[in-house]
């Protein structure tokens, strides 16, 4: 399996009141192309930055990340923004969209912006209305987005990131705002990218959403403290009931 | 509690306190400056007449004789309450000079005056009465004599009729009777000794003494009609009211900056109630989290209603305190040549600040009802609370050919009406307000309103206020004097003829109505060369033209039959056609050329008229002018447009308004622009980091945020362009109209200056402010969408 982002190292440091808070202490890990990672760890753990970090969307302070063979903390900002644009997906736990346009749009929005896409407008409409259709959604493409539920959105939000074919998606707590019913139809439809090629690196607190993927990180103050591996091909109950063992042996 | 709240409130969203409190500063600078304006423009002439003393009616005599024909018959007459004179020397522009040069070329004569002799009080710069000249000074008066380039301390030299003195120049006067743009003729304020010293000329004694005599009545018909008798022995007469109109194009300028301020005032509160309730959605929120944890509607709105006092409070003080200097900077253009002020002006700015006040709690009172229908719900939902019903965006991206940063420049902008329609409203009136006194200007400085003067077209236009006199003191005659200067033209190889309109006070009645109407004259020109609103041109001698306003004045109209004497001689004329125009501010009338007048010694003279035989193009006209200046020893020499500038006399003064109002505009545009700017940074946070963090270039953030502010503003300066001409035309033609000019005035307006100079200025300033600000958003990273609340 070829690596798709190989972690080296990776340390973050905040100051806050002329007080260092090292958040990331020289983190490192490896995720291969058809991965889907979920990263686990108390609150304050460093889960979300880590996410951020290695996704361009913030600085690391020390080391090094490669995504797709390149070393991120080499390039410039407007460099990162093409390499998000073009090469990564995102999902957040509050489903920020564009509150002026309706949901098809804030989907086709940034294969509009990409310089990759030769689309005309009409088949990037057209295959927004597909990735809509292919998750459940199709009948809100044109609804304003204060006039869908948290669900819809969610799933709205994984159309917009998969729009551009993304090398790899990564996701922060994309279960974390919805009810029982929504989180498992959104976590479906990941499993489901996943299972078609896409890979994955998501954020959770949820040993249910967690035991979905191949493999998850334990992070603890900074530092991943273990790693677990599922195999997919057990039921979903034994994988939980196997993930929240390794989870309490870890001190969850 | 509540003010620990409060004040976590305030160090928290520091950048929207600072910002509400900049709006509230900018309302009650505003409000404050506008209404003391608005007062002072409005008592403005009042004001100014009472401070100087102003009486009802007033003229000048030359020579001892006169004197006392008028000093008998004003002590006799039963409608005079009262009346006070000054002493004066009539003098011209050649007597006062500076390095050999003349000091300046003032078309009519001028006033040597003791200023112990005053009877008007006349203002130095910083409207104090001057009470006394130090001997070898001299104060000058005279809107005209601004242009002088002269600056205080300055030696200026006076000669007349062999008596030769040096003054150093103390400054400018305000002069209530002589001080506008309208008339001609400068006074000199001297020491009595150095007056006494060019009266020991017996030449300057006998013939250039005169006196200025101030008026007041009891009925102003029966006076007027009564001057009728000492008409042959007046230099000049003017009633109070036409005294006012002279200063109307002062009063244009204030009555523009009246429409600026309340521009201003409905800027500055427009502005307020958007900043009020877009602060308050911002709260949604945290009214949603208080009603969760139990505080009470009236707790929830009284903290907001301290938090909004405290701000409104603040920013009204300080916006008091600047409202005095800015008001003085939008006075200053009008207060160069008037008194303007009020007396009450520490009043009203205290009771315009704390109406900002009382505007901004009740703003806040009507914003924060919203508070009862929010429920803790909202707090999740950030005040969305998923009922509406109207579609927030109105394009679709799908659809659109737009790229990405059109597309959301143009929805954004149509997705909010309301606050982009008010920022464009702004705009709008910002750069209507440049635009129409650009067009006025325009057309001040433009040959447009020649017709206005009653004058023919002719090459050039000379004034020679040394002939006039002579011509007026019947030392030679007009026809003599035009042969003189055809014969110079000749000598100086550009021969052509020469012609002269002569102004006349004649008695004239209609029916019980007895009137002192000037007349204008022309030997050399034919009454149907000029325009006419109605009727036909005088073409016979028992024929006359009249403007509306001496018609309305006399109670006649075409066809009537008036009695006019000339040289002690009544006859009847018939009233043929009615016009309109500038001279005597429209109360003016038109003798026919076949009729003679050289006989009857003009009251004023106008310009020596100049046609080329040869018909010269504009250039070697203009190469002429300027070889004139030197054979006449004259700075007065004009083309067609020159004159017209030279006879308004205000369009120097209202391009320096208009450069004025344009840096007030840009100065107001730029601070919306900055602070609107920062709002919506502050608003659309959660948006800029999502567009980052979906791989939007910084640079394509600000793009969009720049180019918001620049699409309102060029949809702003397209209607204002559209608008300007007829604005100009609902705003200035009264104006004009109060002049004498009842039909329509063809406004004269450079497209280049219209639709590309201005509005590519205030679109530059606009976008580079807006640019500026929203680099702001590179503070804003992808990784703060997990911090957005």
């Amino acid at each position: 399996m070829k690596t798709i982002l190989n972690v080296t190292e990776l340390c973050k440091t905040y100051i806050i009141n002329k007080r260092q808070n090292n958040v990331l202490k020289n983190v490192s890990f490896k995720i291969d192309e058809g991965e889907m990672v979920a990263i686990m760890g108390p609150s304050g753990s460093g889960k979300s930055t880590l996410l951020y970090t290695v996704s361009g969307m913030d600085k690391m302070t020390a080391g090094s990340v490669e995504f797709c063979g390149n070393d991120i903390s080499s390039l410039k900002e407007n460099e990162l923004a093409e390499l998000r644009l073009e090469d990564m997906g995102f999902i957040f736990q509050q489903m920020y969209m564009m509150k002026n346009l309706t949901v098809l749009d804030n989907i086709i929005l940034p294969a509009v912006k990409s310089k990759r896409n030769k689309e005309s407008r009409k088949e990037t409409a057209a295959r927004g209305r597909e990735l809509m259709n292919k998750l459940g959604i199709a009948e809100v493409a044109d609804n304003d987005i204060n006039e869908v539920s948290g669900g819809q959105l969610q799933r709205a939000c994984i159309c917009r990131s998969m729009i551009n074919r993304p090398q790899m998606i990564f996701a922060d707590e994309p279960t974390g705002a919805l009810n029982h019913r929504s989180s498992d139809e959104v976590m479906e439809e990941l499993t489901k990218l996943n299972d078609e090629g896409t890979t994955i690196m998501l954020v959770t607190h949820d040993a249910k959403v967690a035991a979905k993927c191949t493999r998850v990180l334990f992070i603890v103050d900074g530092n991943i403290k273990g790693e677990y591996n599922i195999d997919r091909s057990v039921s979903l109950r034994d994988r939980e009931r196997g993930l929240n063992n390794w989870l309490l042996e870890m001190g969850w | 509690m509540y003010f620990r709240i409060l004040k976590k409130d305030l160090k928290r969203k520091k950048t929207m306190n600072v910002i509400l409190l900049l709006f509230v500063i900018l309302s009650a600078m505003f409000a404050a400056s506008s209404v003391n304006n608005i007062v002072a423009v409005v008592n403005g002439l009042d004001y100014y007449f009472d401070k100087a003393g102003m009486t009802d009616y007033f003229s000048a005599t030359r020579g001892e004789e006169n004197d006392i024909k008028v000093d008998e018959f004003l002590k006799d007459s039963e409608y005079v309450t009262d009346y006070g004179t000054e002493e004066i020397i009539y003098t011209t522009s050649e007597s006062f000079r500076r390095g050999g040069d003349k000091l300046y070329d003032f078309s009519n004569v001028g006033f040597v005056q003791n200023v112990d002799g005053c009877f008007l009080n006349l203002f130095t710069a910083d409207n104090k009465i001057l009470k006394s000249v130090d001997e070898g000074k001299v104060y000058i008066s005279g809107a005209g004599m601004r242009k002088a380039d002269i600056e205080p301390g300055d030696k200026i030299t006076f000669e007349m009729n062999g008596v030769t003195k040096e003054f150093e120049f103390a400054g400018f006067l305000k002069d209530a009777l002589f001080g506008s743009e309208m008339i001609g003729n400068p006074r000199f304020l001297i020491n009595d000794k150095d007056y006494k010293d060019i009266l020991k000329d017996e030449t300057t004694a006998e013939y250039s003494k005169g006196r200025l005599y101030y008026i007041n009545y009891t009925d102003k018909n029966a006076f007027e009609e009564s001057t009728a008798e000492i008409s042959p022995y007046l230099v000049l007469n003017f009633s109070r009211s036409m005294i006012e109109m002279t200063n109307i194009m002062n009063m244009t300028i204030a009555a523009i900056l009246l429409v600026l301020s309340v521009g201003l005032l409905v800027v500055s509160f427009t502005v307020l109630r958007f900043t009020i309730s877009f602060t308050i959605s911002e709260e949604f929120r945290e009214i949603g989290v208080m009603k969760a944890l139990g505080l009470k509607n009236t707790s929830i709105r009284g903290l907001y209603l301290v938090k909004y006092f405290g701000i409104s409070v603040i920013g009204a003080v300080i916006g008091y305190f600047a409202s005095v200097p800015f008001g003085k900077i939008l006075l200053a253009s009008v207060s160069q040549n008037m008194v303007l002020g009020n007396d009450n002006s520490v009043l009203y700015g205290i009771l315009c600040s704390i109406g900002v006040v009382l505007i901004i709690m009740l703003f806040c009172w009507s914003c924060t009802k919203k508070i009862k229908k929010l429920s803790p719900i909202d707090a999740v939902r950030n005040g969305q609370t998923g009922e509406r019903f109207k579609k927030r965006g109105v394009m679709s991206l799908s659809k659109s050919r737009l790229g990405s940063t059109g597309f959301l420049t143009i929805n954004d902008i149509l997705s909010a009406p309301r606050q982009f329609g008010m920022i464009m409203l702004i705009f709008t009136i910002s750069t209507a307000i440049v635009m129409i006194l650009s067009t006025t200007a325009r057309t001040l400085a433009s040959d447009s309103l020649l017709y206005l003067m009653s004058v023919t077209e002719s090459d050039v236009f000379l004034s020679d206020s040394e002939r006039s006199m002579n011509t007026i003191a019947s030392v030679k005659s007009i026809e003599d004097t035009n042969r003189e200067i055809e014969d110079i033209l000749k000598e100086n190889d550009m021969p052509g003829d020469v012609k002269m309109e002569s102004w006349y006070k004649i008695p004239t009645e209609f029916g019980s109505t007895k009137k002192n109407i000037t007349f204008m004259w022309c030997r050399d020109t034919k009454t149907t060369d000029y325009e006419y609103t109605e009727g036909t041109a005088p073409e016979l001698e028992n024929e006359v033209a009249l403007t509306k306003l001496v018609a309305d004045d006399l109670g006649c109209g075409i066809g009537d039959t008036i009695k006019l004497t000339i040289n002690d001689k009544t006859d009847d004329y018939v009233v043929t056609a009615i016009f309109q125009c500038f001279n005597n501010l429209g109360s003016c009338g038109r003798l026919n050329e076949n009729l003679d007048m050289t006989k009857t010694p003009p009251a004023t003279s106008f310009y020596y008229q100049i046609e080329f035989d040869d018909h010269p193009d504009d250039k070697v006209i203009e190469e002429r002018i300027e070889k004139l200046k030197d054979i006449f020893d004259t700075e007065n020499v004009f083309d067609k447009t020159g004159f017209t500038k030279d006879c308004m006399g205000v369009a120097d003064t209202l391009a320096t308004v208009r450069d004025m109002v344009l840096i007030l505009t840009l100065v107001i545009i730029v601070l919306i622009s900055i602070l609107m700017e920062r709002s919506f940074i502050t608003k659309e946070k959660s948006e800029i980091a999502l567009m980052k963090a979906l791989g939007f270039r910084s640079d394509s953030i600000i793009g969009l945020h720049t180019a918001r502010f620049a699409a309102v503003l060029i949809a702003a300066e397209i209607i204002a362009a559209a608008l300007s001409i007829p604005l100009t035309s609902l705003i200035m033609d009264p104006v004009f109209g109060m002049m004498g000019a009842i039909g329509k005035i063809e406004y004269k307006f450079d497209p280049k200056e219209i639709f590309l100079i201005y509005p590519a200025i205030i679109l530059a300033v606009t976008t580079l402010s807006a640019f500026f600000t929203s680099l702001y958003t590179k503070s804003i990273k992808a990784s703060d969408t997990s911090n957005i609340e």
